[in-house]
């Protein structure tokens, strides 16, 4: 597993995607819709794949001594590792911007409890849907990403929306009372993201098995 | 013994149909694929590695079931494919750096010998490399990790005279201890003559024979027209084999 992640980072992935993965620091921005953040969590995996065809990344990986879904696990564990990467190089900017920026964000959502929760939905959408369109044919990135992207940003639009109206305002706060209230859709979240990425392993898995390269 | 056989090989597209493929190569030797262009070798070689997905057939590798045993028949086996080249913007010594991590019996001596042998610089990226080098540097590769089969599809197309006959040269000494097996595709009938042991001929999607050179070219002397003397070439073979007559 460790030699399939080093492969990705080391050959396969874009430096766009470690770029996008370091945009969790916008969290820090005063007045920024944050759900955006999750938007680079999608896209720097998306130039990865379209890299990956242009370096026959599949074709390399195929013919290494792993099973043929070993390429699909590569390619879910680099997925897995970028978002996650990017959501723990945010933690701390959120942290910050609550003793720095009193004045809260003022174009979203805050880098809260539920703004996490709503970034693990957004990723497990995106990656269950780009995965196994994309392993389908193992060459059609953009097709995939544009059927995956366009759910995805509804959950960051409704998320971004939502806090604006009173009704909602809990969602926007950094108060704990507050955020214990929130702690539910980040469980969900996690919940969510965890069965996304094994089921999207395994439809793709099963797809790809029947791919002509 | 045999290092590959393969056994009633099928695989349909739309346009295009490869049927009942059966033939096997001993260890030791060299066997040449041969067919024209679109005869279904590429779909041949892909489909014994599991690259493109067969209809029927069985693959054997090292007396194993590939399908059932795909990761350890590849620690065992080289492969070239024509005309793809692998990340071409990386440096060598990345691709190595890599490759290596995934085989158990990698010999970096043996590799830094072979990079010498080959004159290949590893600070030179693959996009910097002629086809012949290309080639020269996946062998490297393929020999560092002791493969006991090499499979290369189309490895001298593209290649000056010069640089193909260099192969073929390799290719006669990598099998020389009888250790390694060598399985290449190719249309160019002259480097069968030069470095094969066994031929197999594929014609639109079939096997039309598959046995030792000269036996191979023994069975198509029927081929031969009235009052023509000597034994036909491989190259003479092959056009007749395929010769079409277009009404235009």
């Amino acid at each position: 597993m460790f030699d399939l992640l080093y492969k990705e980072l080391k050959l396969a992935a874009h430096p766009n995607l470690f770029i996008f993965t370091l945009l969790g620091v916008l969290v820090i921005v005063p007045a920024y819709p944050y759900g955006m953040v999750f938007m680079f969590g999608c896209l720097g995996p998306y130039i990865t794949f379209m890299y990956g065809r242009e370096t026959n990344d599949i074709y390399y990986t195929a013919l290494l001594p792993v099973r043929k879904k070993d390429t699909v696990k590569a390619k879910c564990l680099l997925l897995v590792l970028a978002q996650m990467t990017q959501l723990i190089i945010s933690l701390p900017f959120a942290f910050l911007r609550v003793k720095v920026l009193l004045a809260g964000n003022p174009a979203g959502i805050e880098a809260n409890i539920a703004y996490y929760g709503f970034g693990l939905i957004t990723y497990a959408i995106f990656n269950f849907i780009f995965l196994t369109h994309f392993f389908k044919t193992a060459y059609k990135a953009g097709k995939a990403f544009l059927a995956a992207i366009i759910p995805a940003f509804l959950v960051v639009a409704v998320m971004e929306v939502l806090v604006h109206f009173p009704k909602f305002q809990w969602l926007d706060s950094i108060a704990p009372d507050a955020m214990l209230k929130q702690l539910p859709i980040l469980v969900i979240g996690i919940v969510i993201y965890v069965i996304s990425i094994f089921t999207a392993y395994h439809v793709s898995a099963e797809r790809f098995e029947h791919v002509d390269l | 013994m045999d290092v590959l056989d393969v056994r009633g090989l099928t695989k349909h597209y739309t346009d295009f149909t490869l049927k009942d493929i059966t033939f096997s190569l001993k260890q030791g030797r060299i066997m040449g694929l041969i067919g024209k262009n679109g005869a279904g070798k590429t779909t041949t070689l892909k489909s014994i590695l599991n690259l493109v997905c067969p209809d029927a057939g069985t693959i054997e590798m090292f007396g194993q079931d590939f399908r059932k045993n795909e990761e350890s028949c590849k620690q065992n086996i080289g492969v070239v494919l024509g005309e793809i080249d692998f990340y071409k913007h990386k440096r060598l010594s990345d691709i190595t750096d890599v490759t290596k991590r995934f085989y158990e019996n990698w010999d970096e001596d043996a590799y830094q010998r072979y990079l010498k042998t080959f004159s290949l610089n590893p600070r030179k990226r693959v996009k910097e490399l002629s086809s012949g080098m290309k080639v020269k540097y996946m062998i490297a590769l393929a020999l560092s990790h002791s493969a006991r089969l090499l499979i290369f599809d189309e490895p001298t197309s593209g290649l000056d005279p010069v640089f193909r006959d260099d192969l073929l040269g390799l290719f006669r000494q990598l099998v020389k201890s009888g250790e390694r097996s060598i399985l290449y595709s190719t249309h160019i009938t002259s480097d069968l003559e030069k470095c094969a042991d066994d031929i197999t001929y594929i014609k639109d999607g079939r096997l039309l024979r598959s046995a030792e050179k000269s036996e191979f070219i023994k069975s198509f002397q029927y081929l031969k027209e009235p009052g023509e003397k000597g034994e036909l070439t491989l190259e003479e073979i092959m056009i007749r084999t395929e010769r079409r007559n277009y009404n235009v």
